[in-house]
């Protein structure tokens, strides 16, 4: 406040005191009050308590025209923004109205604000369940701890490769949950280890707690979470089942290997005599002719092998071209005989056939079908020893639509216990290994054409000494 | 030379069994002959040869089997043996070792070369093998 206005107020407070003196003067003078005590102590008192009251009116006023000034000032730097009230009190009013307005806007900038953050957290929300979504779907075992080892997140999956309850995991310690020492081990060491970032790729077997179960291979993949700081925040690893990928690669070696030992046998043979010749370790012609003999047949076989792998790997492979057409396996299965009919006569062996009507037929790629007949009745023939007989028969069930060959001899049989492996690749049986030569391929080829190229069944039954019954089943046209 | 010297070969393929054989026989060896891991052991044991040629695969006793048996038996504990595989088998030298087995080849095989490695292990056995111990593997 200025000096003039100073002096303003203290003139204006004298004469308001002045006045409230004198008329207090006259209403003595009247006689009322009795007792008033014009004089001495009181009435200064009385006088300088007047005075001070005045003054704070005064005061009040010019701090209202004080801040007047000061909006007229912003009203001059923001035209049309504020309107300048007349007076004090008016513009008091309005400032107060301001004031209130101002408050309401601040009320409602925090509401606002209030809804923000409540989307900001809607969105986060849906985000996290989104990844837990991602996290749950996948088939990989996925486990995130914290930096205290406790399970942030785990998926079903990972509750069946540890064998834990996951709705009961969360927030519990991992040593509790886990039960595997080495994984705890090594997700402790990835969190402690140092920088507290990092990716680390281990191959860890798991082994489950019932003893019937076969342990399972795992690449587990740790990696660390950093935290803002950049300290070791948690851990998060997905460990990838690679059981069946490791069989698949064990499989594959064991038949390279077994291609590789097939192929070589006849080879050797072939080779050894080749060589026996040159040398001239024949020495007569007799045994002569027996070595171009062996070569021969041993040429023979080595061809026929590697036709039947080849057979088999397109069949594996969905390669070969499946042409079906209605045959009649009875014809299929004659021509089938007279092919083999003068092997089987070498071997003193009867061939005997009971053949369904030509017109039950079967949707079949005849030169596939063909080969199969044909190695069943192959194989007859090699393991029935001489004076033997082979039965053919082919029987139709009408009311479950099928058609089913049976080719029967009175071979060596085969032992119950290599029953259930002799269609599989390379398999033959030990004690029939003397019978007769084989790629140990042709019932093989004949469970591929049959169940994987005609999704018919194929099936053996024998006794050892007696003989044995291949056959197959397909399913008849319409 | 080779006239007092008796070999064993065992191998289930008839093929390679004669033609083995033969080779053997022409350059003057005495050659006893098995199908299977259980006959070629019958014979050792009963026939103690100087040496045993055997194929890796085979019937009833496998070839290191077959050499494992022998080196147990004191009777046969110091035939050594050529082994002969298809599979081309990686052997660690333990099994070697205790299989009595010398020398390992893959088949195909040249008979000519098989003559060789037969002389040559032969020649360098100690006296007294075969069947009587002495050779120190």
């Amino acid at each position: 406040m200025g000096r003039a206005k100073g002096l303003f107020v203290l003139t204006v407070t004298l004469l308001a005191a002045g006045l409230i003196y004198f008329a207090l003067g006259l209403l003595h003078a009247r006689g009322w009050p009795a007792a008033w005590p014009l004089g001495g102590a009181a009435t200064a008192c009385f006088f300088l308590a007047a005075c001070g009251g005045i003054a704070v009116v005064a005061l009040f006023y010019f701090a209202c025209d004080r801040l007047r000034a000061e909006v007229r000032r912003l009203s001059a730097s923001n035209p049309g923004q504020i309107a300048v009230p007349e007076t004090g009190f008016v513009f008091l009013g309005r400032a107060m109205g301001e004031l209130i307005e101002s408050a309401e806007r601040s009320i409602a900038d925090a509401a606002m604000r209030a809804q923000e953050l409540e989307i900001q957290l809607r969105v986060a929300t849906a985000e996290r369940r989104h990844a837990e979504a991602i996290i749950y779907s996948i088939s990989d075992a996925v486990v995130v701890t914290d930096r205290f080892d406790e399970l942030v997140l785990a998926n079903e999956s990972a509750a069946q490769t540890f064998d834990f309850e996951l709705a009961e995991a969360a927030r519990r310690p991992i040593d509790e949950v886990l039960r595997d020492a080495r994984m705890i081990e090594l997700i402790r060491g990835m969190r402690q280890s140092e920088g507290g970032s990092g990716r680390r790729v281990v191959e860890h077997v798991v082994r489950n707690n019932s003893p019937d179960a076969a342990p399972r291979v795992y690449r587990a993949t740790l990696s660390s979470v950093a935290g803002a700081d950049g300290s070791p925040a948690g851990v998060v690893a997905v460990l990838h089942d690679m059981t069946r990928e490791k069989e698949v690669a064990e499989m594959k070696n064991d038949f390279v290997s077994m291609v590789s030992h097939e192929l070589r046998t006849p080879l050797a043979s072939i080779k050894a005599y080749v060589e026996m010749l040159i040398d001239g370790e024949a020495r007569d012609a007799k045994t002569e002719r027996e070595f171009y003999d062996v070569i021969q047949n041993e040429a023979n076989r080595l061809g026929r092998l590697i036709d039947n792998i080849l057979n088999i790997s397109r069949i594996e492979s969905g390669l070969v071209r499946v042409n079906r057409q209605p045959q009649s396996l009875a014809v299929i299965v004659k021509d089938a005989m007279e092919v083999i009919a003068p092997q089987a006569s070498q071997k003193q062996i009867t061939m005997t056939e009971d053949l369904t009507p030509v017109f039950y037929q079967t949707s079949a790629d005849r030169d596939m079908l063909y080969q199969a007949v044909l190695n069943l009745l192959s194989n007859a023939v090699k393991y029935t020893p001489v004076g033997g007989s082979i039965a053919v028969r082919i029987s139709v069930d009408e009311t479950q639509k099928k058609v089913v060959t049976r080719i029967s001899d009175t071979g060596v049989g085969i032992p119950p216990k290599d029953l259930p492996f002799v269609f599989d690749k390379f398999f033959r049986a030990e004690a029939n290994n003397r019978m007769a030569s084989g790629t140990g391929l042709g019932l093989s080829l004949v469970k591929h054409i049959i169940e994987s190229a005609h999704k018919g069944r194929v099936f053996v039954e024998s006794h050892v000494g007696k003989g044995s019954c291949f056959g197959f089943e397909l399913d008849l046209c319409e | 030379m080779n006239d007092n010297k008796t070999i064993l070969v065992a191998d289930d393929e008839t093929h390679i069994l004669n033609v083995v054989s033969l080779k053997l026989r022409n350059a003057g060896f005495r050659v006893l002959t098995a199908q299977d891991g259980q006959e070629a052991l019958d014979m050792a044991l009963a026939e103690r040869p100087d040496l045993v040629i055997t194929d890796y695969h085979m019937p009833l006793l496998s070839g290191l089997e077959l050499g494992q048996r022998l080196q147990e038996s004191p009777a046969t504990s110091g035939i050594p043996l050529i082994m002969l595989t298809a599979r081309g088998y990686h052997l660690e030298p333990i099994d070697t070792r205790a299989s009595g087995i010398l020398r390992l080849i893959s088949k195909p095989f040249s008979p000519r070369n098989l003559l060789s490695t037969v002389q040559e292990v032969l020649e360098c056995l100690p006296a007294g093998v075969g069947g009587n111990g002495g050779w120190d593997l």
